[in-house]
């Protein structure tokens, strides 16, 4: 097959109670979240129909695409024909799914709406934002437990070098409804959404802003993290990554609140982990055959958002892909190399592990080696 | 991409539904006639218009076990082992397990939902790459797209899809009352039908690349589109913008296609919609090709509709027999000039199936016979 370039990130954008924009993601602390204005997510006479995942996604969906330069105060700037939607979201439809299920049984069915109708499918936000936005390309939602958001960003990829689409507006999305609530328990549960417009090279002709070069989902941390450097060639082959994103521990939606991972297992995560300390020297070692493996991988500096946020479930790949786009735009320090590496999932409750890489946009380009 | 050179091959497929357990069962029933709608048994319908669904009862609300008798059927057949841990599973689905979060919730259990079925998969098959997509009532046949994508990029040598959906209160309920009618039986295309009704079921298929398997048939295309229009009604030009991609992805021409699974719900608007798209895209003078409609026997099986009909699909093409449009009596004004299925004989080169869903969400496939 024809190597196709490396797909690129062309603009992010945020809908989360602490955070305005992307950058603010990499300053999050726990509890420091600004206070709310009411009502949030927003609402209008457009979306007084949508569930709160959708409102939640809208906001993201339209700062990410204005970002990108496909939306702007005349509408959008390039053919819907060529733009697809993949949302991520694990319990989207769960709070109109149980609030009609309870009306039902309390009230009975002279009470229900029928505008909840298309709310009561999985995939009412993609279809939604696709309708606000007139987006005609493929339109998926993924619910896939705690790598969701990596994994859309995976199938964004496919779709890219498949020429399914050319553009793709990539959501992940929690809502902290009445029954998410009540199934997150104490953990709480993420109230917000993160997006990003991915785009061939090809399409984004010098707005990329960053590459996503690589991207596994395998039975665990380590084998994901091997393969995603495998799929992105000789530039997954760099020894070290600038900046770690680590999974988050105890997502909702998952099992978790059922079956919290143990200390064991949380020590045997940590044993895992990419060591600190990113030596630039180590790049001399590729000779030695070990750059593959994750042992193999350094970093220079870590970005936390599972410490740092509720549970974020299915959005948690897209804001981890978010912020590590405004580090790599940031600029790196000198011997930093401008890459990062997010790892989503597996954990004892979990069915598996997805790993994502991301580079400089610079780096786009270069043919993959690594496939036939 | 040219993803038509050869297809891909359809190695093993897999199928439950209302009419019956394994795609032997299913095919069989459904050529003879059979499948009808029964009483609901899973929540109460007391206070509803609408009392009749296709319900799988053995076992009954438990999508994830009927998903796993599909995939081991399709694993069979395909002479595969019962081990997926190298092999991409693609599961479309419109409702998920969300009947058990309903259950959950109204007995007031505080238990997170499973909101993929990721786990039941990596147990079951020790499977470690499934993707559950969660979309319309094309959500399968997205998939079954994406399986081929992912063979066509070289990205794997094959691929389970399946598809997966089971009957929530909430939307039976919200179904009773945005509907015309109280169906109690569905009737495609029907002049007098009274709506769409919900069925459970599942399907499989596994997904070679060519040249590793004996083939049953083989995947030419899936054409994708999304109207982007309203949220659950569609729209005949992007129904007939996702056939005519799916025909040329295949590199042939709708003259080419001799048999059509329609996905015909039932539902008025639904039904007028793609009667519309399928006179456009074939021609309104009633030489185009077989058109068949099963949800008058299996009821609509959401998110599963579109596989179980690519799974319908192989068997006609492997048989040459094709089911007949059950509960269609006086065809609708726009359904005029379409060729309806009364069963018996059809040798069709080229098969297509028709899967739309709430937001416009459309996807076409279309197979061919084995080499």
């Amino acid at each position: 097959m024809r190597p196709v370039a490396d797909p690129v990130v062309t603009g992010t954008g945020v809908a989360l109670p602490g955070a305005r924009c992307a950058a603010d993601l990499l300053a999050l602390t726990y509890g420091s979240a600004r206070p709310v204005p009411e009502p949030w997510p927003s609402r209008d006479r457009d979306t007084r129909f949508k569930d709160r995942a959708t409102r939640l996604a809208l906001m993201a969906g339209e700062a990410a695409l204005t970002a990108a330069g496909l939306l702007d105060a005349g509408g959008p700037t390039v053919p819907g024909e060529e733009v697809g939607v993949i949302v991520s979201s694990n319990l989207g439809t769960l709070d109109t799914v149980c609030r009609v299920t309870e009306t039902l049984d309390r009230d009975g069915p002279a009470a229900l709406r029928v505008v909840n109708l298309p709310n009561a499918c999985s995939n009412a936000t993609a279809s939604s934002v696709a309708i606000r936005f007139a987006l005609h390309g493929i339109n998926l939602t993924l619910c896939n437990g705690a790598t969701s958001g990596l994994d859309a960003l995976g199938w964004a990829a496919l779709a890219l070098a498949t020429a399914r689409a050319r553009r793709l507006l990539v959501i992940g999305v929690e809502p902290a409804g009445p029954a998410a609530r009540h199934c997150a328990g104490a953990s709480g549960t993420l109230d917000g959404a993160a997006a990003l417009v991915l785009e061939s090279a090809d399409a984004a002709a010098g707005r990329g802003r960053a590459t996503l070069t690589g991207y596994a989902r395998r039975t665990n941390a380590d084998a994901a993290i091997a393969a995603a450097a495998a799929a992105a060639g000789p530039a997954g082959r760099a020894t070290g990554c600038g900046l770690w994103l680590p999974p988050q521990e105890g997502a909702i939606g998952v099992g978790a609140v059922c079956h919290p991972d143990t200390p064991e297992d949380r020590a045997a995560r940590a044993a895992r982990a990419p060591r600190p300390g990113f030596d630039p020297g180590r790049r001399d070692r590729d000779t030695e055959g070990d750059s593959h493996h994750p042992d193999g991988i350094g970093y220079a500096t870590v970005c936390d958002l599972g410490r740092a946020l509720p549970p974020a479930s299915g959005a948690f790949g897209v804001l981890q892909c978010v912020a590590a786009t405004a580090w790599i735009t940031a600029g790196t320090p000198a011997g930093v190399p401008p890459t990062a590496l997010a790892v989503a999932g597996g954990g004892r409750a979990d069915d598996a592990a997805a790993a994502l890489l991301l580079s400089a946009a610079h780096h786009a380009g270069a043919p993959d080696e690594g496939e036939e | 991409m040219n993803d038509a050179v050869t297809g891909w091959p359809i190695a093993g497929t897999g199928a439950v539904s209302s009419v019956g357990a394994t795609t032997a069962e299913v095919f069989t029933a459904l050529c003879a006639g059979r499948g009808a709608p029964r009483p609901v048994r899973a929540f109460d319908t007391a206070r509803l218009r609408t009392r009749h669904a296709y319900e799988i009862t053995d076992p009954p609300q438990q999508p994830a076990a009927w998903l796993c008798r599909a995939v081991a059927e399709a694993l069979a057949q395909a002479g595969m082992p019962d081990d997926l841990c190298d092999v991409p599973v693609l599961v479309g689905t419109a409702l998920r397990d969300l009947r058990g979060a309903e259950r959950d919730w109204t007995e007031g259990r505080s238990a997170p939902p499973d909101p993929h079925f990721g786990r039941i998969l990596r147990d079951r098959f020790g499977a470690c790459d499934t993707h559950t997509f969660a979309g319309a009532c094309s959500a399968s046949l997205y998939a079954l797209a994406l399986a081929a994508d992912l063979l066509a990029a070289g990205r794997a040598d094959t691929v389970v899809v399946a598809g997966v959906d089971t009957i929530t209160a909430s939307m039976y309920a919200l179904l009773d009352r945005a509907q015309p009618g109280a169906p109690r039986e569905v009737r495609p295309f029907d002049r007098d039908s009274g709506g769409q009704l919900l069925g459970d079921g599942a399907a499989a298929v596994v997904l070679r690349r060519p040249g590793t398997a004996p083939a049953r048939a083989v995947l030419h295309s899936v054409g994708l589109y999304c109207d982007a229009g309203h949220v659950t009604a569609p729209s005949a030009d992007g129904l007939a913008a996702a056939q005519r991609q799916a025909h040329d992805r295949a590199g042939i021409t709708a003259r080419d296609v001799g048999l059509v699974l329609a996905q015909g719900t039932g539902s008025p608007h639904n039904d007028r919609a793609e009667a519309q798209a399928l006179a456009r895209v074939f021609g309104p003078e009633g030489d185009g090709p077989l058109i068949a409609a099963v949800e008058g026997m299996t009821g609509h099986t959401s998110g599963c509709s579109g596989l179980l009909n690519t799974v319908l699909a192989v068997e006609c093409l492997r048989h040459g027999r094709t089911p007949p449009v059950v509960g269609l009596r006086d065809p609708i004004e726009a359904a005029a000039g379409l060729r309806f299925s009364t069963g018996g004989r059809v040798e069709p080169t080229y098969a297509q199936v028709n899967s739309f869903g709430f937001g416009g969400v459309n996807a076409v496939a279309v197979l061919g016979r084995a080499a």
